[in-house]
């Protein structure tokens, strides 16, 4: 639920046109329902992936079931934009719905990528792959020269952590893909959508 | 952790590059994608040369398996197989240069230039299938040309390939004749507008929707093609008798000339002893 829950928030604010408390209502009523009536069982692998599934779901239920009436904050503690935001995009909500699932299937990738690097002593691999590959800006992305004079190491070293870091999140990466796949086929069609 | 859009294309970017720190190989641009995997020019730093490096999808090391088997000129040869650190399989190869064959016909070659090209595709078929590998995937995409008028037949399938709409057989299970298919819609895709009819019948024939009704191999439609390259009626087609008529006239011009000659020679001696 963790990899859907926002990219549902997301593809029903833009597409229903719904503010934030009404999108959380409709998205928590969602996976509520969905869980509540065994949604997730009826789910054909043969017909589409279940991410499309999911969407298609998602559309049908926010369209018969908005009342309007419950504003109960939910969402844990996943931080949300204000409407303004998606005022520029130029992208379809279904776009966003893929998007934003890709984000949060890199986000918990990393997540587990973290968790790995501090159970295994690999810190300093985490640290020189945060530096240069999550740099918010290609500006602010250190050299490797500056980051082997950063950790006293050589510039073959940071190569090597960056690569060892990649290939693990890459790994990570379809660890989740295959949790939410329901076979190789699927799940081959499924990364070659996320690997560019 | 919430990520940009810049930082999660540049993740999606690097992590997806194959890691060839323990190899001999230099990544220096991508090629194309398949239904399978990446193809990237890169550099074999022992032999300082250029090679095409297939990545795989997954661990599907059966196609370079497959290929590295088949020893034929108009099969790209493979140098090397091996596995990635992050498990996905790979092989280096001859790095083609030329045209591939959609792109090679736009410079609208003569007849004779695209016939010669799908016989070697079909020999390099039948070469392939004597051996008991199917392609599952031929279409033009599939064909270099190269600088040197060479043909190599790139892209041969594993099982999860399942071919392209345009070229593929519409049969439940793939086997040779579902190859046999795809040559025929692949000779029908290279004729000009203007080919012959027994042409387009050989095409047809070999695109029959019943199996059993297509060429039974690759030779047999070779076979068919070189008929009509020779004046002969092919076996595709019944032809009308005007047809079988220019094509006796265009075997026989020169017997035709002879006799004709000779017929005018008679008739002009006949005129003078009469006159």
């Amino acid at each position: 639920m963790a990899l859907y829950w926002k990219p549902v928030y997301r593809f029903i604010r833009l597409k229903f046109r719904k503010n934030d408390e009404d999108a959380k209502d409709l998205t928590q009523g969602f996976f509520t329902t969905a869980l509540e009536r065994d949604f997730f069982t009826c789910f054909d692998p043969a017909k589409a992936s279940f991410r499309t599934y999911l969407r298609m779901a998602v559309e049908r239920f926010a369209a018969n079931q908005y009342a309007g009436s419950s504003r109960q904050k939910r969402g844990g503690d996943i931080q949300f934009e204000s409407v303004e935001d998606y005022a520029a995009t130029t992208e379809s909500p279904e776009q966003i719905f893929e998007r934003e699932w890709q984000r949060q299937l890199f986000a918990l990738a990393l997540n587990d990528l973290h968790a790995h690097c501090d159970a295994s002593g690999k810190q300093l691999q985490f640290c020189i792959f945060e530096a240069y590959d999550l740099a918010v800006d290609e500006d602010e992305r250190p050299s490797y020269a500056s980051l082997a004079a950063r950790h006293g190491i050589a510039e073959t070293a940071v190569t090597n952590h960056l690569a060892w870091a990649r290939r693990t999140l890459r790994g990570f990466v379809n660890e989740r893909l295959r949790g939410v796949t329901s076979g190789e086929q699927e799940l081959r069609k499924e990364m070659r959508r996320v690997w560019i | 952790m919430d990520l940009s859009d810049s930082v999660l294309d540049h993740l999606r970017s690097v992590a997806a590059l194959p890691d060839l720190t323990d190899t001999r190989y230099e990544i220096e641009s991508e090629i194309g994608r398949g239904g399978l995997g990446v193809v990237y020019r890169a550099h074999d730093r022992e032999l300082d040369r250029p090679v095409a490096l297939k990545v795989l999808d997954s661990a599907l090391a059966g196609e370079a398996q497959l290929i590295a088997g088949l020893e034929h000129p108009a099969i790209v040869p493979i140098y090397e197989t091996g596995t990635l650190p992050d498990s996905r399989a790979f092989y280096a190869m001859k790095l083609v240069t030329g045209a591939r064959l959609d792109h090679y016909l736009a410079g609208s070659p003569s007849l004779s230039d695209r016939l010669r090209i799908l016989r070697r595709v079909g020999e390099a078929l039948g070469f392939a299938h004597s051996r008991g590998v199917i392609h599952r995937d031929l279409k033009p995409q599939n064909v270099m040309v190269g600088e040197f008028g060479e043909v190599y037949l790139m892209d041969w399938g594993v099982e999860a390939v399942t071919g392209t709409p345009a070229f593929r057989a519409p049969d439940s299970h793939l086997d040779q004749r579902s190859d046999i298919y795809a040559l025929g819609a692949m000779l029908e895709f290279m004729l000009p507008a203007s080919a012959a009819p027994a042409l387009r019948a050989i095409a047809r024939k070999a695109k029959s929707i019943d199996p059993a009704a297509r060429y039974p191999d690759a030779p047999a439609l070779l076979a068919d093609l070189e008929r009509f390259q020779t004046g002969l009626a092919v076996e595709a087609w019944r032809e009308p008798l005007s047809y079988r008529l220019r094509r006796f006239g265009s075997r026989n011009a020169v017997l035709l000339w002879l006799l004709a000659a000779y017929a005018g020679v008679k008739f002009l001696l006949f005129f003078l002893r009469n006159l």
